[in-house]
C-alpha cells in the first residue's frame, strides 16, 4: 500500500513528462497499427499521393488535436474579437501579441506530430511506399536504365525481392528512410535543448522562484475548481428552493462579469510586483480598480505554464 | 483509498478526451464486426448499391440516435405543436435554425467517424466503385489493362475474376487506396471545420473563459440540484396523497411551481451580457416571471451543449 501510494506520488509529481511519454507512446503504437493493419501500397502511379497522405495527413490532425486541447489557446482566444470598444487597438500589436502566445502552445502542440512523422519514417513502409513514385528518386535511381527500371521500382514496396534486379549505388529506399528518420529526431532534440537554454537563459526570474511558481499554480487550479464547484452547489441551492418554493432569493455575492473578465486575461509579468497569477494581481491591486492592475508588462516564455495549468476540459 | 481518489479524478478531469477515444474505439469495434461478419460484397452489378448502402445506412442510424440522446433536442421541442411561439418567438426567427444546427453538429460526429474508420478499412468503398459503371471512371481504374477489366471488374473484389493475379491484385488495392486517400481527407476536413468554428464561437463569445468553465460547472451542480429536488418534492407530495386517500383526510397544502412557471423553466437559456445569471431558473428566480420575455442577445451555445437526458 505505501509503496503504491510511493508510485503514485513519483506520477504525480512528474505528471507534464509522464504525460508527454504517454502521448508520444500512444502516437508510436497507433503509427505500428496503421503501418501493419490499414496501410497498402497500391504499387502504381498513385504511389506518391498515397504514402506522403499517410505520413503527412495524421501529423497534421495531430497538430490541430494539440492546439485543441491547450488551455491557453482558449484563453487567448475566448472574447478576443475586436469589438466596438476596441476601435484604438492596432493590429500589429495584437497580431504581436497572439504570436508571443501561440508560439510556445505550438511548441507543445508539435510533440506528438513529430513523434508520428519520426516513428513513421524509422518504420519505412510509407516513405518507401511515397519515394517509389517520386519523379525525383526515379531519376537518381533509374538513371539510363529505361522504362523498365521504373515499373520495377514503382512495385517494389509489394516485392522486396524486385530491389535485387536494379543495380544501382544508392541506398535502400528502406535505409533513405531511416536515416532521414535519425536526422529528424536528432535535430528536434538539437532545438529543443537549445530553445530551452535560451528560454531559462531570458528568464525573469530565478530558478527557486520558478519552482516555487509552478507549486503555487498547480495548487491555485485545484483550489478555483474545488471553490468553483462550492459556490455553484450553493447557488444552485438557493435557486432551486426559490424556484419551488416561490420565494425571493436570498442575496447571495457571486463575481461580476467584468470581475470574471479581469482574471481572465493572459498573465503578464512584471518585475515591479509580485504576483504569480492574474487572480493574485486582482485581488491585490483592489479588486482590479488599482491603475496598477492595467500595467503592461512581458510575457517571457519561461512563464508559460502559468496559465496552462487550468484544466485540459476548457477547450471544449 | 486516497489513491484511487487521485486516480479517479486524473480520469474525470479528462472526460472528453476519454469520451471521445472510447467513442472511436466503439465505431473501430463496430465496423470491423460489420465487415468480417454482415458484409458480403455480392460480386455482380449490385455491388455499387450494396457497397453505398454498408456505408451510408450506419451513418445516417448513428445521426438520429444522436439526435434522440441529446436532450436539447427533446427541450426545443416539447410542447410546440400546442404553441409555436415557443420555437419561432416574436423577433428571433432564425433562434430554431440556429440552435437545431447546433444539435445536427453534435449528432454528426458519431457518422463522420463511422464514415472515416469505415473509407479507413477500404472494404465497403472497394466492394462499391467496382460496380460503379460510369465509363469515366472505368477508364481511370482499368488504365493500361486488359480488356477483361472493363467487364469483370465487379468480380475483383471476390477475386472471382479470370484476370491473373497481379492484375486483379493491383485493382484492389488502387481502389483501397483511394478509399483510404478520400478517409484520411474526410477526417482532416472534419478537423480543420470543428477547430475553425470553435475558435470563431470562442473568440465572439461575450464570457470570459474563467467564467465560462465556473458556468459549466454551475451547469451540472444545478441539474443535480433539480434532480434531487424532483425526487424530495415527488415524495412529499405522493406521500400526501396516499396519506389522505387510505386514512380518509383533508390534505394539507404543498406549494408547488405553477404551470407558467415550468414553462418558463423549460426554455433554452440565451446569455445577456448586462445580466448576471446562469441559467434559466437563476434568472427567473431573480427577476421573477417577466424577466423571460424580454430581448435576448447572445446565444451561448455551452450552457445546454453537454447536457444527457
Amino acid at each position: 500500500m505505501d509503496r503504491l501510494r510511493g508510485a503514485l506520488d513519483f506520477c504525480i509529481r512528474h505528471q507534464t513528462v509522464l504525460g508527454y511519454s504517454i502521448v508520444s507512446l500512444l502516437t508510436a503504437a497507433s503509427e505500428h497499427i496503421f503501418s501493419s493493419v490499414v496501410f497498402k501500397c497500391p504499387c502504381n502511379s498513385a504511389n506518391m499521393l498515397y504514402g506522403s497522405v499517410f505520413l503527412l495527413v495524421p501529423a497534421f490532425i495531430l497538430l490541430l488535436l494539440g492546439y485543441m486541447v491547450n488551455a491557453r489557446t482558449w484563453r487567448l482566444l475566448t472574447g478576443s474579437c475586436p469589438s466596438e470598444k476596441c476601435c484604438n487597438c492596432s493590429p500589429w500589436g495584437t497580431c504581436s501579441r497572439y504570436c508571443q502566445v501561440l508560439v510556445p502552445v505550438t511548441a507543445r502542440a508539435v510533440v506528438a506530430p513529430l513523434t508520428w512523422i519520426a516513428v513513421a519514417l524509422l518504420r519505412a513502409n510509407f516513405y518507401a511506399c511515397a519515394a517509389s513514385g517520386n519523379s525525383l528518386i526515379k531519376d537518381l535511381i533509374c538513371k539510363d536504365q529505361g522504362e523498365e527500371c521504373q515499373n520495377l521500382l514503382l512495385k517494389i514496396p509489394c516485392d522486396e525481392k524486385l530491389s535485387t534486379k536494379i543495380s544501382s549505388e544508392f541506398l535502400s529506399l528502406e535505409a533513405q528512410s531511416q536515416l532521414i528518420g535519425w536526422f529528424l529526431i536528432a535535430s528536434i532534440m538539437t532545438v529543443a535543448l537549445i530553445s530551452t537554454c535560451v528560454s531559462r537563459c531570458c528568464s525573469p526570474v530565478s530558478y527557486l522562484q520558478l519552482k516555487f511558481w509552478k507549486i503555487y499554480s498547480k495548487e491555485e487550479q485545484e483550489h478555483f475548481e474545488i471553490k468553483a464547484k462550492e459556490h455553484a452547489t450553493k447557488l444552485a441551492k438557493i435557486n432551486t428552493n426559490c424556484f419551488f418554493e416561490a420565494t425571493d432569493p436570498a442575496p447571495f455575492q457571486t463575481p461580476s462579469n467584468e470581475d470574471w473578465r479581469k482574471i481572465s486575461f493572459l498573465y503578464t509579468f512584471n518585475s515591479q510586483e509580485q504576483y504569480y497569477s492574474m487572480i493574485h494581481k486582482y485581488v491585490n491591486t483592489n479588486r482590479g480598480n488599482n491603475a496598477k492592475f492595467e500595467e503592461g508588462g512581458q510575457n517571457p516564455t519561461v512563464l508559460g505554464f502559468v496559465d496552462e495549468a487550468h484544466a485540459i476540459e476548457s477547450g471544449f | 483509498m486516497d489513491g484511487f481518489q487521485t486516480v479517479l479524478k486524473f480520469f474525470m478531469n479528462r472526460k472528453t478526451a476519454i469520451g471521445y477515444s472510447f467513442m472511436a474505439l466503439l465505431t473501430m469495434g463496430g465496423e470491423r464486426v460489420f465487415s468480417l461478419v454482415a458484409f458480403r460484397c455480392p460480386c455482380s452489378n449490385e455491388n455499387f448499391r450494396y457497397g453505398l448502402v454498408f456505408l451510408f445506412s450506419p451513418a445516417f442510424v448513428l445521426l438520429v440516435i444522436g439526435y434522440f440522446l441529446n436532450s436539447k433536442t427533446w427541450k426545443l421541442f416539447t410542447g410546440c405543436w400546442v404553441n409555436p411561439r415557443k420555437i419561432f418567438p416574436r423577433g428571433n426567427v432564425c433562434h430554431f435554425f440556429y440552435v437545431f444546427g447546433q444539435i445536427t453538429l453534435n449528432a454528426l460526429v458519431a457518422p463522420v467517424m463511422w464514415l472515416s474508420v469505415a473509407l479507413l478499412n477500404g472494404t465497403f468503398y472497394e466492394c462499391a466503385m467496382s460496380g460503379l459503371e460510369n465509363p469515366d471512371h472505368l477508364n481511370v481504374v482499368c488504365n493500361r489493362k486488359s480488356e477483361k477489366c472493363f467487364e469483370e471488374l465487379h468480380k475483383v473484389p471476390c477475386d472471382k475474376s479470370s484476370m491473373p493475379f497481379s492484375e486483379s491484385d493491383e485493382l484492389k488495392r488502387t481502389l483501397q487506396a483511394q478509399s483510404q486517400i478520400l478517409g484520411w481527407c474526410v477526417i482532416v476536413t472534419t478537423a480543420l471545420l470543428s477547430l475553425l468554428t470553435t475558435c470563431c464561437a470562442s473568440c465572439q463569445s461575450k464570457v470570459s473563459h474563467l467564467q465560462l468553465m465556473f458556468w459549466r460547472v454551475y451547469e451540472g451542480t444545478e441539474k443535480e440540484q433539480l434532480e434531487h429536488i424532483f425526487q424530495l418534492y415527488a415524495t412529499k407530495l405522493s406521500e400526501r396523497n396516499l396519506k389522505c386517500f387510505f386514512e380518509n383526510k383533508e390534505p394539507e397544502p404543498i406549494s408547488l411551481p405553477a404551470f407558467q412557471a415550468w414553462e418558463n423553466a423549460s426554455q433554452l437559456y440565451s446569455f445577456g451580457s448586462t445580466k448576471q445569471h446562469y441559467s434559466t431558473i437563476h434568472r427567473l428566480v431573480e427577476e421573477g416571471q417577466k424577466g423571460i420575455n424580454e430581448e435576448r442577445e447572445t446565444m451561448l451555445d455551452s450552457v445546454d451543449r453537454r447536457e444527457i437526458p
